[in-house]
């Protein structure tokens, strides 16, 4: 009864347009009135869930992400995958999923990404024919790699959600292979469409010009190193590498690249304060909730109707999937990792998978979630970019999603894809 | 009427200006914290405490700013799909919502507050209650910011005369 209540009116409030973390917190506030409890309560596991050291990393990688949006950093990048890529037909296409691959390497946030990719590239790519969906479609489903290829804020979510024992150096380890298979899938994707549509074929502009364009954008991947070297070396924690990795990159783009004030830097500060503060006041909320859903013994409601439907682990895992793939397209990635990761890890772990390896699959899952509409924010800050309606780009994107759904099954059945690398490091 | 929209708008821009300060503050914080590590060799037992307090603050004061400028995740499909009137009154509920939240979380924050004030956080010697003392003020600014929008989002002249 309790649980429907709550459940119900989560639901009412979403739909009714209010923002995420309030209708979580307004569920979880007429539940406790209902039961006749103290209400105090719910915001102690508010502040609880808000103060995790590990959760330092989240503003600190919003903030590199924002600083090498802003000193360019994003554009050398993007020269370094068009002379890699740009010759294949449709190259563009091909570009900007390496493009998205590489600031992913540097960058920790999907957001962060398809606004750096797209501001650059999706000028570039009408201005040579390509049509504003087809930009839209690429860029914000490429995003997506990013959550994957370390550093990534969001599997440091995962981390504190799944308790102790989840190291988030292997998580770092574990991503990359999936992030680059899901790449290559959306390069797959996007070269089909690209053929289909007759777009033009891009030349190669020679060794000599990719070099260049790498050491240009070296200062940049340096980032990438420091953030997940720093981590695996055991030399810094996460919060540290990422806080380091801020210094360095404003130092980079004040002094070598010459292209931020300190005007600029106060912007982007301010920017990744709006990010995190709208991150961490779903997660301190989701806490509450995912706590209240625990005290009406939900998880293991759901986990015993799961396993009552079939006792099968490859079924059990396509419907956890689906569950997560159905509750991602109107819901966050950051509330359903923290809502559902204390439902659904006991579960797989019962079936003999990694916990890593399900931070893995969680992260692609969910990130599909971020391009689905009616929530998300990947495709709607994308969409915005490209000033093409979402409705529109949503009509031709279902090459994109095929390659992403191809991804997660790969990623879900087959444990190497994740462990291989951490079997070396453990 | 328009003096009050004029200051909260100046009120949700200064906290989120403090809250970019905060940020570098806390890089600061950090990046002192692995240089005395590894160069001065003593790590200060502050730091690390100190900057998940000093998130606490900017993170709830730039929350709440966030109602007033409108940045927190919502589904709007459907406000977006009804004709404009029923989209007012939609919204206006919307808004209404996150101002009692806001109530609730300034009553029962501050309760909190009561509460942990005898517990002390040990490496930094101030009671742990001041830790979630920003929880009960971002929740009476967000109450406040809410009820703003209402007045707006029912009152849409007065709004288009501040926005310029």
């Amino acid at each position: 009864m309790e649980l429907a209540v709550l459940v119900t009116v989560l639901a009412l409030l979403l739909i009714a347009g209010v923002p995420v973390a309030f209708s979580l917190l307004g569920a979880t506030l007429v539940t406790f009135f209902m039961m006749d409890m103290p209400p105090v309560a719910v915001f102690q596991r508010m502040a609880g869930g808000m103060s995790v050291f590990s959760l330092m990393a989240i503003p600190f990688f919003v903030f590199a992400g924002e600083l090498m949006h802003r000193s360019g950093i994003a554009e050398r990048l993007v020269r370094v995958a068009e002379a890699a890529f740009g010759r294949a037909r449709g190259g563009l296409g091909q570009v900007d999923v390496g493009a998205s691959m590489l600031f992913g390497a540097v960058s920790g946030s999907a957001i962060a990404s398809v606004s750096a990719m797209g501001s650059t590239l999706m000028p570039m790519m009408k201005a040579r024919g390509y049509d504003a969906d087809y930009a839209v479609n690429v860029t914000s489903t490429s995003a997506i790699c990013g959550l994957l290829i370390p550093p990534s804020h969001n599997m440091i979510i995962y981390a504190a959600a799944a308790g102790v024992g989840v190291s988030i150096g292997e998580l770092f380890v574990a991503g990359i292979v999936p992030g680059l298979l899901t790449g290559a899938a959306l390069m797959v994707a996007a070269w089909l469409v690209a053929v289909r549509r007759g777009y033009p074929r891009g030349t190669f502009p020679g060794w000599m010009a990719f070099l260049r364009a790498l050491i240009l954008a070296l200062p940049g991947l340096m980032t990438a190193i420091i953030i997940v070297g720093g981590v695996l070396g055991g030399m810094f924690t996460a919060t540290e590498s990422s806080a380091i990795a801020v210094i360095y990159t404003a130092v980079v783009a004040a002094l070598l690249y010459r292209s931020m004030g300190l005007s600029a830097f106060l912007d982007a500060a301010v920017q990744a304060v709006k990010t995190t503060a709208m991150v961490l006041l779903i997660i301190g909320s989701a806490s509450a909730f995912g706590w209240m859903l625990a005290l009406l013994e939900a998880p293991t409601q759901l986990a015993e109707l799961i396993t009552t439907v079939t006792d099968s682990p490859l079924l059990i895992l396509l419907i956890i999937n689906v569950i997560l793939l159905v509750l991602g397209t109107f819901m966050d990635m950051s509330p359903l990792i923290v809502i559902t990761t204390p439902i659904f890890l006991p579960i797989v772990t019962g079936l003999g998978m990694d916990p890593v390896q399900f931070g893995v699959v969680m992260m692609l899952n969910l990130g599909i979630g971020l391009v689905t509409p009616p929530v998300g924010s990947v495709l709607f800050v994308g969409s915005a970019i490209g000033k093409v309606p979402v409705e529109e780009t949503v009509r031709t994107i279902w090459p994109f999603y095929g390659a992403l759904f191809v991804a997660l099954m790969a990623v879900t059945y087959l444990p190497a894809l994740s462990m291989g690398l951490v079997g070396l490091m453990r | 009427m328009r003096a009050l929209a004029r200051f909260l708008r100046l009120a949700s821009r200064t906290l989120l200006v403090a809250g970019g300060l905060g940020l570098i503050a806390m890089t600061a914080i950090i990046g002192w914290q692995v240089f005395a590590r590894y160069v001065l060799n003593a790590s200060p037992s502050w730091s690390e405490q100190a900057s998940l307090v000093l998130m606490i603050w900017y993170v709830s004061f730039a929350a709440a700013a966030g109602v007033k400028e409108g940045f927190h995740i919502r589904i709007a499909a459907l406000s977006n799909a009804l004709p404009r009137p029923a989209a007012r009154i939609l919204d206006a509920f919307a808004q209404a919502v996150v101002a009692l939240v806001g109530i609730a979380m300034a009553v029962w924050g501050g309760e909190l507050i009561m509460r942990t004030w005898e517990h002390v956080i040990p490496t930094l010697g101030i009671p742990r209650g001041f830790a979630y003392l920003p929880l009960p003020v971002s929740g009476a600014l967000i109450a406040l910011f809410a009820l703003e929008n209402i007045l707006e989002i029912l009152n849409p002249a007065v709004a288009g005369d501040t926005e310029a």
